[in-house]
């Protein structure tokens, strides 16, 4: 071990050049999987995050909670199926809007705040209690006024939600009575106002998959989801997770090869020096051993720049998705490059196991 | 287990460890052969070679490139499998260690100077020392102490702390005959040592190191082909061809 630990504090420009390389790598993977975990949970995170066990769509909305057209009184035929313990709708619609002069797009949501499909990510403020107010996930402040395009509806912010954004732009969940009241301004001969989806909680004794079997049987025309199924069957989310996770293996497969060829070239420098050491008794497995733990600190010592580096990466982007520093992402990504560079070092350890001390002697 | 126990086992009564109680240190080479390569490629590169070295004998090895001087001296120390023969050290039958064995042995018993890459370049003359020390488990202190120690006798107190790259070329030597002494061994084999040195240095540094050895009771074997630096060993072998023969008496060993 003093050996590895010698020859780094002796290499100080070598090494530290090495770090500094691994650490732009292990930076690029941190980054990437932030973004497009960013970027998913942007286009996902409005469903993701409602207070439900599952929501029903009309049939014919192909999984598609946008397309999806209810009559009130499905909430009611829900509510009433076996396992079920509440169900309330959800009506969403996009609109164009202004806040302090500022023009923007906002998903309203209108939901029942204090039943199944209210909103979770709370920041600060409070939920909606009366028509009029609103919970947003955009660039707003509280007690701002967002002036709803073409109905004219106002709706004050009241309270500040983190990571409800829904395709990637600002939402406002407001009362199912401000939602009707945004409809009819347009509208204002209609029999009734159709809600896109009925969230619902399942009772503690039963089984979420055999409800949505039950309302599916119970309550023609609609088809029932978990809320995972639901957030999965997003139009176009499965192939852009697919994407992303193709760009990010990539990036970290390409990375760790790096990393290992890196080091192979650093074994390769010092191969006449490991034959000496080899021909004056070292064991190739206290060799391998050195190598090992030299990559071991060089990953970990970049892994620290690179998490700092994404820090200051994620607070200086202004990419206008909500983009979060996830620990559990960092410490897998540190992990899983320490362990594939520690694996992709065996090249190094296979070309000095295979050192024939003799050569020290020039006998081959 | 560990490598050093592993060996211990395979070993029986542990005839590395016991130094002081070994009876006196006995080079035997009987009927070597090493052949490179196999079919209408091979190659002998030594034929039957047999000699035995006493202990606190200083013997020099010459012979022109090529002539298998360095195939012996990598046989003798454990570098390199002979295809026949056997040779011993002690009680220590080299030929039938495993690999592992051979690592062990090499460190505890046998001293190298190498011609080139002599020491490791990202540590200190005095590192290079303890370094090897380490790899036998001796304590910190007494290995601290001994590779001073060596370090004054050799004259290069003074560049203990330097690496190798800020030595010359005869201290670099001197370093290593240092380390080649550090554990004690019962055999130092020498490689070709003044190669890189002028003449008046390689004299100074072989004269050095038949006084070592000599003074400390190993032995020693020098391969070189500077017929100049027979002088200081006791004996001269000399390999044509891959034959050894026993070519003279020297006189003047040590001075």
């Amino acid at each position: 071990m003093q050996l590895a630990l010698t020859e780094m504090r002796r290499a100080k420009l070598r090494f530290g050049l090495l770090t500094g390389a691994v650490s732009l790598l292990v930076f690029l993977v941190l980054l990437l999987t932030t973004l497009s975990g960013a970027l998913v949970g942007a286009l996902t995170g409005a469903l993701e995050g409602l207070r439900t066990d599952g929501l029903a769509y009309s049939q014919t909305a192909r999984d598609n909670i946008s397309a999806s057209r209810l009559p009130a009184d499905t909430v009611d035929a829900v509510a009433a199926v076996s396992g079920v313990s509440a169900a309330a709708g959800i009506a969403t619609l996009t609109t164009g809007a202004a806040v302090a002069g500022e023009s923007l797009d906002v998903q309203v949501f209108g939901v029942a705040l204090d039943g199944p499909g209210a909103p979770s990510g709370l920041q600060n403020g409070r939920l909606p209690t009366t028509d009029g107010e609103a919970a947003v996930d955009g660039s707003v402040s509280l007690g701002d006024v967002i002036t709803l395009d073409p109905s004219g509806v106002q709706l004050t912010v009241v309270g500040l939600l983190r990571g409800a954004q829904f395709n990637a732009i600002p939402t406002a969940y407001t009362t199912l009575g401000t939602y009707d009241a945004i409809v009819r301004a347009s509208f204002d001969n209609l029999p009734f106002v159709p809600i896109n989806a009925v969230a619902f909680t399942v009772a503690d004794d039963a089984s979420i998959s055999d409800v949505v079997a039950a309302i599916e049987r119970a309550v023609p025309g609609v088809s029932a989801y978990s809320l995972a199924d639901a957030v999965a069957l997003i139009p176009g989310i499965e192939s852009i997770s697919q994407s992303f996770g193709i760009l990010v293996g990539l990036t970290f497969i390409i990375g760790i090869v790096v990393i290992g060829f890196f080091f192979l070239i650093l074994t390769v420098q010092k191969l006449k020096a490991f034959t000496l050491l080899r021909a004056i008794g070292t064991s190739s497995g206290r060799l391998a051993l050195s190598v090992s733990l030299q990559i071991a600190i060089v990953v970990l010592l970049a892994s620290v720049i690179a998490v700092a580096l994404t820090f200051l990466a994620v607070q200086s982007l202004n990419t206008g998705l909500p983009v979060n520093l996830n620990v559990a992402t960092i410490i897998t990504t540190v992990l899983a490059v320490l362990v594939f560079s520690l694996l992709s070092g065996l090249l190094s350890v296979r070309r000095i196991v295979r050192l024939d001390p003799a050569t020290a002697v020039g006998a081959r | 287990m560990s490598e050093q126990d592993a060996t211990t086992a395979d070993m029986g009564p542990d005839p590395l460890i016991d130094a002081d109680q070994r009876p006196t240190a006995l080079l035997q080479v009987r009927d070597v052969t090493k052949v490179y390569g196999t079919g209408h490629t091979a190659v002998t590169a030594l034929q039957t070679a047999t000699m035995s070295v006493e202990q606190g004998e200083f013997v020099a090895l010459v012979g022109p490139s090529g002539s298998g001087k360095t195939t012996l001296i990598s046989i003798i120390g454990g570098l390199l499998a002979p295809t026949t023969g056997s040779v011993h050290i002690g009680d220590i039958d080299v030929t039938a260690l495993s690999r592992k064995e051979l690592t062990r042995f090499r460190a505890e018993r046998v001293g190298f100077v190498f011609q080139s890459a002599n020491l490791v370049p990202f540590l200190t003359a005095r590192e290079n020392l303890l370094y090897v020390a380490g790899l036998i488990g001796s304590s910190k202190s007494g290995a601290r102490a001994r590779a001073d120690q060596l370090l004054e006798e050799l004259g290069l107190a003074d560049r203990a702390k330097n690496l190798p790259e800020q030595l010359s070329g005869g201290e670099r030597q001197r370093v290593a005959i240092g380390r080649a002494l550090m554990n004690d061994p019962d055999l130092v084999l020498v490689d070709e040592p003044t190669a890189a040195l002028d003449t008046a240095l390689g004299r100074q540094v072989v004269q050095l190191l038949g006084r070592e050895v000599k003074d400390r009771g190993k032995t020693g074997i020098m391969v070189t082909h500077d017929l100049r630096m027979v002088e200081y060993t006791d004996r001269v072998f000399q390999i044509l061809d891959g034959h050894l023969t026993h070519v003279e008496s020297s006189t003047g060993a040590g001075h």
